[in-house]
């Protein structure tokens, strides 16, 4: 009661501010036989029809390759009017495994501030958002977002976004669903690959405690982008498993981003890393590996070898990945040599317009294991439109 | 625990419900008036005139790729041209964005600024700093990456604009306005 007062006040104190805003502008003259603005009419309003894919080739030294239709996204998006806008990716991975990527109604109260309801992104790091074929290097993305990072993570989630032009900031806060850790019969997390396999991705997803996440873009140093995202709640376990003690684990999620580029050279770098807690009790119930602590980074730098006004690019690219899914772990677990791996990839993305590109890469794989060394060749085309 | 999600919800009903009586605040509504609005602003900071009378011109732009809608507008005060304002509409991957240009009357380019961005990927570059190189270099003819930085994550709609642009700079000279 109390709560809802308090909003009310606020609401009452808004409306009041309005009625001062609400001035007739005096000094502006037109002439009155005049469309005051032609603008308003190139306003697309209705059905937006988008989409991007990657059709792949992967050969790991000694082993068969697989060439696969990786993913095909084709994005929807509805105007209703000017403020209001639903968006909804869906998704085919491998031919054959549909989802729903994001399903969100976009509702733009004022400049700089708009509130977001659905299965959305969570942002964190570079490629979970960013994850269109033309806008990263390498045919594969970067592993640790992957294990480290889930993408593509997304979950049900509300909360707001916007920018701050004056502050060249981009700012997000959600509440979202979290991760599952168990669905009644087993745990579902695991040391190998940390939370990935706990992302329920909105379909029939369960939920007992509430997650919080943001992300802060700062773009105000030319050439420069850097993200700071934070995650933190609790995982989630289905009906009367969640009164069991382990069956949910703490989550703190923490990311730094950076991009730059000046001229024909570019260079992105990440670091992540997430914090768990009550991991001890979760193996004890579950007889799982989850670690107590994941984290890595990678560092890539790139060169575009054609003149900067061809509407082509060719650009060379290396990329070192460093990341361990076993950072720490708990008092009864032992650290598994083979989760923290590292990985050189280098090769090259042909853009061939806007929106397409070609991609070749070799990636070497190393793991603390000895003589674990694995080679992999990658080809790849990608489209975004 | 549904003690705690029951609080956070009373809390999320609270803040949408907040969100929503700001939406009252929104100028959008009416946007020529809002974009007017913005643009005489900016002219009073740009040109530090507080009355000054806009007159829209008869000459068009012709619409381009990036370049779907535009209006030139005189300024002046009294009976004395101060400068040229261009109100116009670029598009950013999928939906257009408003922009303002600022000239004085020789159409020497005094400001850019980005009126209403409505995409949410992009909208990096209404960023103030950013479009400020614009002016500063002195140029006529911008190449993304190279005399105007790039911004990661907004790829496209940097394309879009500096093309906008272009393409408004030889259209004015072609005029001689």
């Amino acid at each position: 009661m109390k709560i809802a007062f308090f909003y009310l006040i606020i609401f009452f104190s808004f409306l009041n501010i309005n009625a001062q805003n609400k001035q007739p502008f005096d000094s502006i003259q037109i002439n009155s036989n005049q469309r005051i603005l032609n603008n308003l009419s190139g306003i697309p309003l209705g059905v937006t029809i988008g989409g991007y894919g990657e059709i792949l080739f992967n050969k790991p030294r000694n082993l068969n390759a697989e060439i696969d239709v990786q993913r095909l996204v084709l994005l929807f998006g509805y105007k209703f009017d000017e403020r209001v806008q639903f968006v909804t990716e869906i998704e085919f991975e491998h031919v054959k495994e549909v989802y729903i990527e994001q399903a969100f109604l976009n509702y733009n109260i004022v400049s700089g501030l708009n509130l977001r309801v659905g299965l959305m992104l969570i942002p964190m790091g570079i490629v979970n958002e960013f994850h269109e074929p033309t806008t990263f290097n390498g045919v594969e993305r970067p592993s640790m977002d992957n294990k480290i990072i889930p993408t593509t993570w997304r979950e049900i989630g509300i909360g707001a976004s916007g920018r701050i032009d004056e502050m060249s900031l981009r700012y997000q806060a959600y509440l979202f669903n979290g991760f599952l850790s168990h669905d009644g019969n087993s745990g579902i997390l695991k040391g190998s690959n940390g939370l990935r396999s706990g992302r329920q991705k909105g379909a029939k997803s369960t939920m007992s405690n509430v997650n919080i996440a943001g992300k802060v873009d700062y773009f105000g140093v030319r050439g420069l982008r850097m993200g700071l995202s934070g995650y933190h709640g609790k995982t989630q376990a289905v009906d009367q498993q969640n009164e069991i003690p382990g069956s949910e684990i703490g989550v703190s999620m923490i990311a730094l981003d950076g991009r730059y580029s000046y001229k024909k050279f570019s260079a992105r770098g990440q670091y992540a890393s997430g914090t768990f807690s009550d991991t001890d009790l979760y193996n004890e119930i579950t007889g799982r590996d989850l670690g107590k602590k994941i984290s890595g980074y990678y560092i890539e730098s790139a060169y575009n070898i054609l003149p900067i006004t061809n509407k082509q690019s060719i650009v060379g690219f290396v990329r070192y990945e460093n990341f361990n899914t076993h950072h720490e772990v708990g008092s009864f677990l032992i650290k598994n040599p083979e989760y923290h791996r590292k990985e050189w990839t280098f090769g090259f993305s042909y853009h061939l317009s806007p929106g397409t590109v070609f991609k070749i890469d070799y990636q070497n794989k190393t793991t603390l294991i000895k003589d674990s060394n694995k080679g992999q060749f990658n080809m790849g085309v990608g489209v975004w439109f | 625990m549904c003690v705690k999600i029951k609080k956070y919800l009373v809390n999320l009903f609270g803040l949408v419900f907040l969100f929503s009586s700001m939406s009252f605040l929104n100028e959008q509504d009416n946007l020529s008036a809002y974009i007017l609005k913005k643009t005489k602003k900016e002219i009073t900071s740009v040109f530090l005139l507080v009355k000054f009378t806009m007159e829209k011109e008869a000459i068009q732009i012709p619409k381009s790729n990036f370049l779907k809608a535009s209006d030139l507008f005189k300024i002046k005060s009294g009976l004395e041209t101060k400068g040229y304002a261009l109100i116009a509409s670029a598009p950013s991957k999928t939906d257009v964005f408003d922009y303002l240009l600022l000239f004085d009357i020789n159409f020497k380019l005094k400001k850019i600024k980005v009126l209403v961005y409505r995409e949410n990927y992009g909208g990096e570059i209404a960023s103030k700093r950013w479009l400020a190189q614009f002016v500063k270099s002195g140029k006529e003819f911008f190449i993304p990456g190279d005399t105007i930085s790039a911004i990661s994550g907004a790829t496209i709609s940097v394309q879009s604009l500096t093309s906008s642009i272009n393409h408004v700079m030889e259209s004015l000279k072609k005029l001689k306005v």
